[in-house]
């Protein structure tokens, strides 16, 4: 499997890069470990006239600890991240979750903006050109209808990365620079959940950095897949929470593998609010979520376990938190 | 459209002329000749293909060539140092932890740079670290065996 | 101490070094000067007339050399089993499924092929297809291949004892049906070939095959060229499991192009293609009907199985007779009628693997065996060794067992797995299970089964040794070479060998149905010996006394009864040289295996394979209740593999196929939707990975087989038949919840799970 040809690019600062990818930003692909993106082109979903590596860019890898946040460096592998004692220690829901992605080799090459901004997945789309040979092209590779509900014009290709979830359960924001300057919001609101564009960046814009705050709550990462390794998450769950006087006053509960884009669960972040923690609460939540997310059949995984699978997995986590003060 | 590619690949300066869309496999195996390094999935599924990458893991298949210009790339075939071979392939032969040997150059290179980050790893620890290295025939036992006993040679200096 | 010095000891294969340096050498680490790169264009649809095939446009981009579609091809049919032949090179009337090959070009860069491949046009005309064995038996359902309008390609039907009676006999009767999974080798190596034409024509084709004299018979009949024109070397070969038993499109197509265009042509297939254009286990139907006394004693089995076979017969009436005939294996069941069909689907194509057509039916028949013994109130444990087949008992299809350590197998494995402590007393959520099997050590009676082999004790005191056995990591040129070094007392240092070159090599059938320690492994004992006695005859000369009081060891040749008297290897050489004795000493050795009752496979009885071996895996496993998720902890298998040649190989072996067997019980499953492999690649199709793997405890049994050479038979298959029933009992020790469907998926746990609560 050959990869299409392209112009590479190898910027010397984050503001080259931006200019170059301004200048045609649907023709231009950023580059980081490369473990998500060439793939896509092998399998020529993605055909870029450009390519923009970012790890020639100095920099970009770090991870410092200020007092109301840690700020990480986008280009920080992930393998980085969580061998970080300061992750581990403080932020244990990030190291667990970026220990869980595919497997050593990818931890090392993939990048934390990489695994962010990875592209959304579907089974009729991230397969080979003589397997996409067998129906006509989807939506999402140009064509015009969706295989996954049968409509014309409608991706619900799913969203799948492991770091997402974990880091918008801890309330990160990332810091983008585009040709207006720089601009910083919440990490939630980088995805579109269109599954054509699940990102919602502007033109010309690079993600340049991930502002975690720093916590007092407690939080778990639980990835569902039926081997140890390799495979991305059939389901996952970022679960944070924060409990006053034994009462929870802030959670949140993220998804990912079931939509277009990390998915919170607003719903049962309600629910969770000035509970305390007892078996009956926990079970009466874990039964709400399978109605409360809806994934597509975009895997060759089905909707209705998926769904079974998020509400174990709110059920085992909550489960752990409860003994946490 | 080819260019002009600066490679330090087992410890040599080459250069090369090569089409800039080529994965380092592809020039391992097409222009350099190192066919050690082996093509079992071509999408980073297996890990037949790993290299070293300024001593770290690396899919050679998701990598591209130009993108490592400035790396220390190390191939199976530069592991053995004066004709003696790493304490790794030593007990890869060993302990009979090669069959077909397809995933073995990968699980090796995969293994040195884990022992390099963690030289006293648990039978857990090992078996993770080469959870993405795939192997049809061994069934893993005597390649966890091997890596462990290797781990204890290095530490004994051996 | 051992009476050997290199048989039975630890040796490290001899190509370990050449694989831990990356020197040794797959076939797509050859290239050849000019060389060009192939590429095949795949059927889209999976049943469809082909009425156009339009080549101009992908000759037109830059670097293509030359493009070809069926029409092109001579109309030759090949198969692995020469009546049962039914596949063209390229589809040329027809496409039966989702990756039969419709075209193929050659360029000077593989992009270039592959960009030529996206602009060949072919005009299909669509035809019904059927996707299900059960649905394609039925009349009126879509026909395959016209030859055979029923869909169904092999059949067989035996009945031996008096069934009827013997169900109205028995105590209890069960009734069960069982499915299984199509499961795809996973070779880590692609397939690959690598093709030369010399100026007299002769092909030249290195090949990741396993049996290279079959490949060149192929070859040879769709090239249409005589086999003397073809020759095949077999490199390295990076995992076969079966799957690179059959031809393929890839080595037709290299060999074809090279004579076309005059240049070295090269053909790899990506993963993809490994997944749905080479071969997979076939997935089944079973029924199994069993008749029991009060006391466990096994009356009568009725056993029906239909497999899906794909687009293709490959294999076919072979695996489902093996399917079939080891019903008969390893217990004693003195009624039995048995019927198998293997029935074309417009699907990927079943061939053989690791165990050939039996793990299936160990499934069914070993976790019958355990809802019997439930049922009837006897330990699992008691009710097989109650059954067990014992060496030497006439057999009803008149078998030929001569050494049998079924028993003694499953006597070991219960123990080693806490049999005893475990069984029933765990608690909820963690289990213990154990299920039995037999395999031939290689078939007996079919045509091209003779292995030959030549050794030549060389002037300087090493060996050559030819063999056409066919490595493909599973250490086969180790093991011959250490039988050679046996034989002739020398180190295994001291032999070179040379294998499965089919130009300079003697036959041999090749590397499938696990024959070949036993088969090559006679041969080259056979040469040895016959070089040897050469050797002998010129030092009893010297010596004024007869070759039968020499013994030839650690390099030394001697008189038994006085050890002091005699040459070293090298003196003993000289001797020979100067007694006017013709050179090089040359030993030659065929082997045949003993068919010692007349047999063909389908129709009449008798003894099909020169030995059996017998095994026995045990398993450990913890169920989570909450997610469905099942842990292999402990596997142990004993086997009886006859004389382990090389133990560490032999475990090896073991293991391999138990982390295999737990892979299709588990995790393994090729999901179709119409005809359409969803899953071709390793994320999505699970083979196991570290992470997955139980401790292993492997115990061997020796019983040193009369046939075998130093007694050894096979270890390369028959474990990798049991593992999955005994995880599957293992589950329903852990969780009271019996499953009869593979592969056993934590969503099936937990759904059985949840309506068991209900
Ligand atoms: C076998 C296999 C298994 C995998 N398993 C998992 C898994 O379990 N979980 C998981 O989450 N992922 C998994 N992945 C996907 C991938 O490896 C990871 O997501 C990885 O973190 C991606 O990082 P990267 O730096 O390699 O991304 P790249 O491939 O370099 O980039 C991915 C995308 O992000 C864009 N991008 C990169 N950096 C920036 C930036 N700074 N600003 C804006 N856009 C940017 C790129 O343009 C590209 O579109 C797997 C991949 C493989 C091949
Ligand atoms: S969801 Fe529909 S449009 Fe989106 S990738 Fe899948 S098939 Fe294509
Ligand atoms: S070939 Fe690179 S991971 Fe398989
Ligand atoms: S030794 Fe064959 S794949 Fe590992």
């Amino acid at each position: 499997m050959r990869l299409p040809k392209f112009e590479y690019i190898e910027p010397k600062s984050l503001k080259e890069a931006v200019k170059n990818l301004s200048a045609d930003p649907s023709g231009t692909y950023l580059l980081a470990g490369g473990t998500d993106l060439l793939v896509n082109m092998k399998f020529g979903v993605i055909t870029p006239a450009r390519i923009i590596h970012l790890k020639s860019i100095p920099k970009l890898s770090y991870i410092i600890e200020e007092k109301e946040a840690i700020r990480i460096g986008v280009l920080t592998s992930l393998r980085d991240l969580y061998t970080s004692p300061l992750i581990q220690e403080k932020f244990s829901i990030l190291s667990h979750a970026a220990r869980e992605v595919g497997a050593y080799a990818h931890q090392v090459m993939g990048t934390v903006g990489g695994n962010l901004c990875q592209g959304n997945r579907c089974r009729f789309y991230n397969q080979s050109p003589f397997w996409r040979s067998v129906r006509p092209p989807c939506f999402k590779a140009g064509g015009e209808i969706c295989h996954v509900i049968k409509k014309p014009r409608e991706c619900h290709s799913t969203y799948c990365g492991d770091l997402a979830p974990a880091l918008i359960a801890m309330g990160a924001r990332v810091k983008v620079l585009g040709p207006q300057g720089e601009r910083i919001f919440p990490l939630k609101r980088l995805y579109s959940f269109n599954g054509k564009k699940p990102l919602s960046l502007r033109k010309g814009e690079i993600i340049k950095e991930v502002i975690v705050p720093q916590s007092s709550g407690k939080g778990v990462y639980l990835k569902w897949r039926w081997r140890g390794s390799i495979e991305f998450p059939i389901v996952s769950l970022a679960l944070y929470i924060e409990k006053e006087d034994n009462k929870i006053s802030l959670a949140r509960v993220v998804f990912s593998g079931v939509g277009e884009g990390p998915v919170e669960a607003s719903g049962i972040e309600k629910m969770l609010i000035g509970k305390t923690l007892d078996d009956s609460i926990i079970d009466s939540l874990s039964r709400e979520v399978p109605q409360t997310v809806s994934p597509m059949r975009t895997s060759i995984y089905s909707p209705a376990y998926k769904r079974k699978m998020a509400g174990i997995l709110l059920r085992e986590g909550l489960d752990r938190l409860k003994w946490i003060n | 459209m080819k260019r002009i590619l600066k490679l330090n690949v087992n410890g040599e300066d080459l250069e090369i002329l090569v089409e800039g869309h080529k994965t380092l496999l592809e020039v391992l195996r097409e222009d350099l000749g190192l066919t050690g390094t082996k093509r079992g999935c071509d999408l980073g599924t297996c890990g037949a293909c790993t290299v070293l990458v300024d001593g770290r893991p690396w899919l050679s298949c998701l990598t591209l060539a130009v993108a490592v210009e400035k790396k220390k790339i190390t191939t199976i075939e530069g592991l053995a140092q004066n004709g003696k071979l790493h304490p790794l392939q030593n007990a890869f032969i060993e302990k009979g932890a090669i069959q077909c040997g397809f995933c073995t150059p990968g699980m090796i290179l995969t293994a040195k740079a884990f022992l390099e980050e963690n030289p006293h790893p648990s039978e857990e620890e090992v078996k993770r670290a080469i959870s993405g290295n795939l192997c049809r025939c061994t069934g893993y036992v005597k390649i966890v065996e091997a890596i462990l006993s290797a781990s204890g040679r290095e530490s004994r200096g051996e | 101490m051992s009476e050997f010095n290199v048989v039975g000891k630890r040796e490290p294969m001899l190509d370990a070094w050449e694989k831990a340096t990356g020197k040794a050498k797959y076939t797509d680490d050859l290239s050849l000067p000019g060389m060009l790169f192939g590429k095949i264009l795949r059927s889209p649809l999976p049943h469809a007339k082909i009425l156009k095939v339009d080549l101009t446009e992908a000759l037109k981009v830059p670097g293509v050399k030359d493009a070809i579609s069926g029409r092109d091809i001579p109309k030759r049919k090949y198969g692995i089993v020469p009546k049962a032949k039914d596949e063209y090179a390229l589809a040329i009337e027809k496409v039966r499924y989702i990756g039969d090959e419709v075209a193929a070009v050659v360029a000077t860069s593989p992009e270039a092929a592959e960009e030529a491949i996206s602009r060949i046009k072919v005009e299909y005309e669509e035809l019904p297809a059927v996707f299900d064995p059960l649905e394609a038996m039925k009349p009126g359902a879509p026909i395959i291949h016209e030859e055979v309008p029923d869909n169904v390609s092999a059949t067989i039907r035996k009945e031996f004892g008096n069934v009827a009676k013997a169900f109205k006999d028995s105590d209890f009767i069960f009734e069960d049906h069982f499915e299984t999974q199509p499961v795809n080798h996973c070779p880590m190596e692609p397939q690959a070939a690598l093709a030369m034409v010399d100026h007299f024509g002769k092909v030249t084709l290195w090949s990741s095959t396993q049996i290279p004299f079959f490949l060149r018979r192929n070859l040879a009949t769709t090239l249409d060229l005589p086999e003397s024109k073809v020759r095949i070397i077999k490199p390295k070969v990076g995992g076969g499991f079966g799957q690179k038993i059959d031809l393929y499109a890839k080595d037709f197509c290299a060999a074809f192009f090279a004579m076309r265009t005059g240049r070295p042509v090269k053909f790899v297939y990506d993963r993809e293609e490994v997944f749905t254009c080479t071969r997979q286990r076939h997935p089944m139907y079973i029924y199994l009907k069993t008749g029991v006394k009060k006391d466990g004693t096994i009356l009568a089995q009725q056993f029906r199985v239909i497999a899906d076979g794909g687009a293709y017969n490959s294999t076919a009436p072979l695996m489902i007779t093996l399917a079939c005939f080891f019903i008969m294996l390893p217990y004693r069941i003195e009624n039995l009628l048995f019927e198998g069909y293997h029935v074309y689907t417009n699907k990927p194509v079943g061939g053989a693997m690791r165990g050939h057509g039996i793990p299936q039916v160990r499934f069914a028949v070993e976790t019958q065996l355990d809802i019997i013994a439930e049922k009837i109130g006897i330990d699992p444990l008691e009710l097989r060794l109650k059954n067990a087949f014992q060496a030497g008992e006439p057999h009803p299809a008149k078998l030929l067992v001569q050494s049998c350590g079924f028993s003694e197998t499953l006597k070991k494995a219960a123990e080693a797995i806490g049999w005893r402590e475990k069984r029933g007393k765990l608690p909820f959520g963690r289990g213990v299970g154990l299920a039995g099997a037999s395999f031939p050590s290689g078939v007996s009676n079919m045509s091209h089964i003779s292995s030959g082999a030549i050794v030549k004790i060389e002037r300087d005191g090493s060996v050559t040794l030819l063999t056409g056995a066919a490595d493909i990591g599973q250490g086969a040129e180790t093991v011959i070479s250490q039988i050679v070094a046996e034989e002739l007392g020398v180190r295994i240092e001291d032999i070179r060998i040379t294998a499965a070159d089919t130009e300079i090599t003697p036959l041999d059938p090749g590397t499938f149905g696990s024959g070949v320690t036993l088969r090559a492994g006679n041969a080259a004992r056979m040469a040895a010996r016959a070089a040897k006695e050469k050797l002998l005859e010129a030092i009893a000369e010297k010596m004024e006394v007869s070759p039968g009081e020499l013994e030839m060891k650690n390099r030394r040749i001697f008189l038994r009864e006085n050890p002091d008297r005699g040459f070293s290897f090298e003196e003993a050489i000289k001797i020979y040289q100067y007694s006017d004795r013709p050179m090089p000493i040359i030993g030659r050795g065929s082997y045949f295996p003993p068919a010692k009752e007349p047999t063909t496979l389908l129709h009449e009885d008798g003894n099909f394979s020169p030995a059996y071996s017998f095994m026995t895996q045990a398993a450990e496993v913890e169920v989570d209740p909450k997610t469905g998720r099942v842990r292999v902890l402990k596997m142990v298998t004993a086997h009886d593999c006859g004389k382990a040649i090389n133990p560490m190989l032999v475990e090896g072996q073991l293991e391999g196929s138990v982390v295999g067997g737990m892979g299709q019980a588990l995790y393994e499953n090729i999901i179709m939707e119409k005809g359409q492999v969803l899953n071709p690649n390793f994320l999505d199709y699970g083979i196991p990975t570290a992470m997955e793997i139980p401790s292993i405890e492997s115990i061997e049994v020796e019983t040193n087989d009369p046939e075998g050479p130093f007694g050894a038979k096979e270890s390369g298959e028959g474990t990798q038949l049991s593992p999955a029933p005994a995880i599957v009992n293992a589950i329903y020790d852990a969780i009271g919840v019996r499953f009869k469907t593979l592969p056993v998926t934590p969503d099936k746990v937990l759904e059985a799970l949840e309506k068991r609560e209900r």
